[in-house]
């Protein structure tokens, strides 16, 4: 099919090797509400964003307009420098693991995995070769004569994975592909998926409600509310840097302390910034407090309201605990647009 | 003991309506007892039978009444597939359309075929009054033994289809939605997805309108009774109305039981080698 003396597809083989994506205002209304409110966001190659927010925020509509299973109210998808926005979905080159592995229940492991290359015409020794190879990569083997009805969450969860990667896609989605597994597998997993794909050259896009998944295997954080978008950066920067009072109190566990002041804005303090000090700083009594070990959640209470305080394990608790925290560690917002000072 | 007890009801019940009657039927079928015997019983042992063995006509009907069958269920499940299919899309009126759908089942068998045997009059039913006013000779549809046969087909196809798309759409409304978007994201076109997931997935629906519309169609009675009555010279009969003929015009009792029975055991045997054609496919896959 390829033919690479032509100079243009051998420019277009270059691109798809590493692709970028690129989203300019994405719109999507649902009966005259927006559900999508103007996303603008870019993905490089072979990075992992993480897509962010709490359920109904829109994140996995997102996925959906971009993947082209829901239609596109307005703005523009630009996959690898073309404009796909009015592409079918077969033809984005756009694999997605749904949150429901969406696995085909009559076929097994490998008639599931080889049938998209079947519809791609994929020549039979090809196939085998490439069905071969992920099911290794995945360590799905063992499993590959299995319907999904026989196979474990984890285990249908690489079987969508491998069905995606088989589609050898300029751009993976994830939609919640852990949210249906329990939380120590969730954590075994985030590494390898995290391996995945930071590997490929395409780039990935990883919806979760989870912070702790979003900060475990993705490059940069998108945080979603209400269709817009919140704040786009590293982890770190979300975390040391939120551009708003949601972002603030959506990053970072335990929440970040929020207390108004007169002068109509809030002061962020994160619960591991506050320490103890022997005079001055605020006068805390302790209301409860979970033991971690290493270290322990305190819930207190002081005359600016109640605060959370991560500290050492072995913190003594007495009568006339005053905390403190240095000014550098503290967050300024607009108590009325929420925005940063 | 207590479970056998809980369960006489039921056993009572399937004793009294159906294993009663057979084993009536298998006794009266050794029997004579017809207008020859002045409508006594005189025990014949299996002359009866030797008589059904020999019988054109019987099996003449046996082989009429499953190409019926064959046929009408046959279009029945890909007319059903369409439609349900098509009350599955989202569309303005989706609704309506299926309420109106289901109208031909809702219809009494024998208020159907009265209307159908007027659609199909010759020269005064709608399709000969539209052939006449576009100045060609009208057809004898039911006069005629090849086109009576697709007349009772047709009929049946119209009155069941209905039966069979709703089944389809219970089952269609179990397929999970997100199979196709996925289907769709590899590659596949939705003609495709209809072979390649809709048709496997439905095959559990697909096995039960086969064998309840099978059950049913080898059964017809009413619709050729009144459409036809059998002819013309017995080319749309069916076993069933050959028992009936049997017992209500030839008043030969002891054959109509005789008949009953034959074709009891052939739906029988039918209904056999299709379990086992089901056990084996569903071992296969």
């Amino acid at each position: 099919m390829t033919n690479t003396s032509d100079p243009a597809t051998a420019t277009a083989k270059e691109h798809t090797t590493a692709t970028s994506l690129r989203l300019e205002g994405l719109c999507r209304r649902i009966g005259g509400r927006p559900i999508l409110d103007g996303i603008t966001l870019e993905v490089a190659a072979g990075e992992c964003l993480a897509l962010l927010g709490p359920s109904g925020c829109g994140k996995s509509t997102v996925l959906r307009v971009i993947a082209g299973l829901d239609p596109c109210d307005g703005g523009r998808i630009v996959l690898d420098g073309r404009d796909i926005t009015e592409q079918k979905p077969a033809r984005r080159r756009v694999a997605m693991v749904f949150q429901s592995y969406a696995l085909y229940p009559h076929l097994s492991v490998e008639r599931n995995l080889s049938l998209g290359m079947e519809l791609r015409g994929v020549a039979p020794e090809q196939r085998e070769r490439e069905l071969a190879a992920v099911l290794e990569l995945l360590q799905l083997s063992a499993l590959r004569r299995r319907r999904p009805a026989e196979l474990s969450g984890g285990q249908r969860q690489r079987v969508a994975l491998a069905r995606a990667l088989l589609r050898k896609p300029q751009l993976m989605l994830l939609d919640e592909p852990m949210s249906n597994l329990d939380a120590q597998l969730r954590e075994e997993l985030r590494p390898q998926l995290r391996a995945i794909l930071c590997g490929g050259r395409a780039p990935a896009i990883y919806v979760t409600h989870d912070q702790q998944e979003a900060m475990g295997i993705a490059d940069r954080i998108a945080v979603l509310e209400d269709g817009r978008l919140q704040q786009c950066g590293t982890p770190q920067e979300l975390y040391h840097h939120p551009a708003n009072l949601f972002v603030a109190g959506f990053i970072g566990r335990p929440q970040i302390n929020l207390l108004p002041r007169a002068d109509g804005t809030v002061v962020g303090i994160r619960p591991e910034h506050l320490k103890a000090v022997s005079s001055g700083g605020l006068p805390v009594r302790v209301l409860n407090r979970e033991w971690h070990g290493a270290s322990q959640l305190l819930l207190l209470e002081s005359e600016q309201g109640p605060l959370r305080w991560t500290c050492d394990g072995n913190q003594a608790l007495g009568d006339g605990l005053r905390l403190d925290w240095e000014r550098r560690h503290e967050h300024r917002f607009q108590q009325a647009s929420g925005e940063r000072c | 003991m207590s479970g056998l007890l809980l369960m006489a009801p039921a056993l009572l019940l399937l004793l009294a309506v159906f294993v009663w009657p057979l084993l009536d039927y298998a006794w009266l079928s050794l029997q004579a007892q017809s207008v020859f015997t002045g409508l006594e019983q005189v025990p014949v042992g299996t002359l009866n039978w030797q008589r059904l063995l020999a019988d054109g006509r019987f099996w003449q009907d046996a082989w009429q009444t499953l190409r019926f069958a064959v046929v009408s269920v046959a279009l029945e499940l890909v007319a059903g597939l369409a439609i349900a299919l098509l009350l599955h899309q989202r569309w303005r009126g989706r609704g309506v359309a299926r309420s109106l759908a289901l109208l031909p089942w809702a219809l009494p068998t024998t208020v159907m075929a009265l209307g159908w045997r007027w659609i199909f009059n010759d020269p005064y039913g709608p399709i000969n009054g539209l052939l006449q006013l576009l100045g060609l000779a009208t057809v004898p549809f039911l006069a005629a033994p090849e086109l009576a046969w697709l007349a009772t087909v047709v009929a049946d196809v119209w009155k069941t289809t209905p039966f069979v798309a709703l089944l389809l759409l219970a089952g269609l409304q179990m397929i999970p939605h997100d199979l196709y978007e996925a289907f769709a994201l590899e590659g596949g076109t939705p003609w495709q997805g209809l072979w390649r997931i809709t048709v496997p997935l439905l095959r559990p629906y697909i096995f039960i309108v086969l064998l309840f519309r099978l059950a049913q169609a080898l059964g017809v009675f009413d619709l050729i009774a009144v459409l036809t009555g059998g002819g013309p010279a017995s080319s749309t009969e069916s076993l069933a109305v050959y028992a009936y003929l049997n017992a209500m015009r030839f008043l030969d009792f002891g054959y109509s039981a005789t008949v009953m029975l034959g074709m009891f055991l052939l739906l029988l045997a039918g209904a056999a080698a299709l379990l086992l054609w089901r056990r084996h496919t569903e071992v296969r896959a």
